[in-house]
């Protein structure tokens, strides 16, 4: 039944419902006064006693009328509700999640259909362009293969001109660039279509964190950049080992990268509450207020101005991003241009061993 | 030395070959997995380099099957993707080693001549040595002369690792995966850095030069130039 039509028999049957009582009242008081033989009085009363039923009879009949009406609406518009918050938990990743629908072939019932309906052609979409990324990064690397290959063949000749193998060195580089371009995308859309299934396991973060400044200071010398760690308090999470390696690799390596001659870098990991708090602060160009939230899209690139000398397949932070996310975590970051950047990483810790 | 190679795609497979070929060693080739068992089980290969991506039958089943079979041949794994899973997967269906494509020729080379040597056994020395230099893989001292050397923990483990394979092209995956756990490529320049380093403190003022850089490829110990 659609809902006008509920709504409209419903409503008959609370209008006839006051009608009858009214009626119904309005006939016993009359019934009343015939048989006390009244008949005299009764002219001069009649005003007095319709004012009565109306005020007796009537004024419950509207209160009922009003908490009829209330009650209809809020039972026509339930669904609606219940639409709603289904259709709000809802995002790209969950698209295969349908609407509730009642089955009673009414107007929100159809809309539900037609709305499941279009979410199904968005999803099948987006499954399209997910697989689509995915295959295309597998069948780019035979091609990647042969060509690095066939490059590393022709440098086997020792009677090759020095010209020539400057060229071919610097055509592997390239090569080298878009491999890892290609396998940052493979990842990340592996990552999108879940396949892939990190295996976990305690991991010491204050060891990682260590070992990760050990191998910055390296990095860091080479660009007149100090590293420091202020803080390295002893916690562990529940972790990917590799893939926590390669997040804090990415970060270090972006505050090497994005500093400046003589500038510094600090990293600490804290405790807070049931957080593992890792950050690393940098000074250099910074990052400007109005691309800050898109530092974390595929392939965004910052100020072109001082971002193109910097080598970076641009899925860095993309890829740190996810890693973090699949570890129940988040990345944050937040930057003061010219000053100082700093990167904050929040992991569930596991609970001290105590005894 | 005898080495199968199994890849489908054709291009790929000749320049493997003929990279094997050139350093040496016998080479037969095939492009499918049902060829791969027939091959495997009529001649007795030292290594066999096996693509996981194969028409028909593929790359772990054929795996699956010598290992079942009782053919203990190493078996190098290539794979277009260069995924952990796999690779554990790979690994644990008794493949000896896992390489991912793009990879380098070089790499493929040194691997599969590590794979045709663990048959003959490694060298049980604790000390390596290149030239004058020592290295004493007990009490993690290097040497040369009268000099000894301070590493750090990454700086000997480096050191090891290329002095086991003094001589060879060490690429920079294997560098990366056999001194830092890394199999992912991470972008900085962390493995020239650290040989730099390492020049710095054996190279600088001795003759010969042990550290050779190949441009575009790694890295190699060796006393000639």
């Amino acid at each position: 039944m659609t809902i006008r039509r509920r709504l409209t028999i419903w409503y008959a049957v609370v209008l006839a419902i006051s009608l009858l009582l009214i009626s119904w009242a309005t006939y016993e008081e009359f019934a009343e006064q015939s048989e006390h033989g009244h008949r005299a009085e009764a002219g001069e009363n009649a005003l007095d006693e319709v004012g009565e039923i109306i005020f007796r009879v009537g004024l419950p009949a509207v209160v009922l009328g009003m908490a009829g009406g209330w009650w209809l609406t809020r039972r026509a518009l339930q669904p609606l509700a219940e639409l709603t918050r289904a259709a709000k938990g809802i995002d790209e990743r969950t698209l295969d999640r349908l609407l509730p629908r009642s089955g009673n072939g009414d107007e929100l019932d159809e809309l539900a259909g037609v709305l499941n309906a279009m979410q199904a052609r968005l999803n099948d979409s987006f499954r399209q362009i997910r697989e689509f990324t995915l295959h295309a990064s597998h069948e780019l690397k035979t091609p990647l293969t042969v060509m690095h290959g066939e490059l590393e063949t022709a440098l086997r000749d020792n009677n090759l001109p020095p010209l020539e193998r400057d060229r071919i060195l610097s055509q592997l580089d390239e090569l080298r660039r878009l491999s890892k371009i290609v396998d940052g995308l493979t990842l990340l859309t592996q990552a999108d279509t879940g396949h892939v299934k990190l295996k976990m396991a305690p991991v010491r973060l204050d060891e990682l964190t260590r070992d990760i400044h050990d191998d910055t200071v390296i990095l860091a010398e080479l660009a007149g950049v100090k590293v420091q760690l202020t803080a390295c308090e002893e916690l562990s999470v529940m972790g990917n080992a590799h893939r926590l390696r390669q997040l804090l690799l990415n970060l270090a390596d972006n505050a090497v990268k994005y500093n400046e001659p003589g500038g510094s870098i600090a990293m600490s990991l804290r405790r807070s509450g049931e957080t593992a708090e890792y950050a690393i602060a940098n000074t250099g160009p910074g990052i400007a207020v109005d691309i800050l939230p898109r530092v974390f899209d595929r392939f965004f690139r910052g100020d072109p101005a001082h971002g193109s000398e910097v080598e970076g397949c641009g899925l860095g932070l993309s890829i740190a991003q996810w890693i973090a996310t699949a570890h129940g975590g988040t990345i944050q970051i937040e930057s003061t241009p010219s000053r100082l950047t700093t990167v904050t990483l929040r992991l569930p810790a596991l609970r001290p061993v105590t005894g | 030395m005898r080495v199968l190679v199994v890849e489908d795609e054709k291009k790929t497979a000749s320049f493997i070959r003929k990279a094997l070929q050139d350093e040496g060693f016998a080479v037969d080739a095939c492009h499918n997995g049902n060829d791969a068992l027939a091959l495997a089980d009529a001649t007795p290969f030292d290594a066999i380099v096996l693509d996981i991506m194969l028409p028909g039958r593929d790359g772990l089943s054929v795996l699956r099957r010598l290992r079942e079979a009782k053919n203990a041949t190493p078996v190098l794994l290539l794979s277009a993707r260069g995924e952990v899973d796999e690779r554990v997967e790979g690994l644990n269906t008794g493949a000896d080693d896992y390489l991912a494509k793009p990879f380098a020729l070089v790499e493929l080379v040194a691997r599969v001549r590590a794979l045709g040597r663990r048959g003959a056994g490694e060298s049980k020395s604790t000390v390596l040595r290149v030239a004058d230099l020592t290295l004493d893989t007990v009490t993690r001292q290097a040497r040369r002369g009268r000099t000894t050397f301070e590493l750090t923990a990454r700086e000997y483990r480096l050191l090891e690792f290329l002095m086991r394979s003094a001589g060879r092209i060490c690429g920079r995956m294997a560098i990366l995966e056999k001194v830092w756990d890394y199999d992912f490529d991470p972008g900085s320049n962390l493995v020239d850095v650290y040989i730099k380093r390492l020049r710095e403190k054996i190279d600088a003022g001795f003759e010969p030069k042990l550290f050779h850089t190949v441009r575009g490829v790694g890295y190699l110990m060796k006393a000639a130039p």
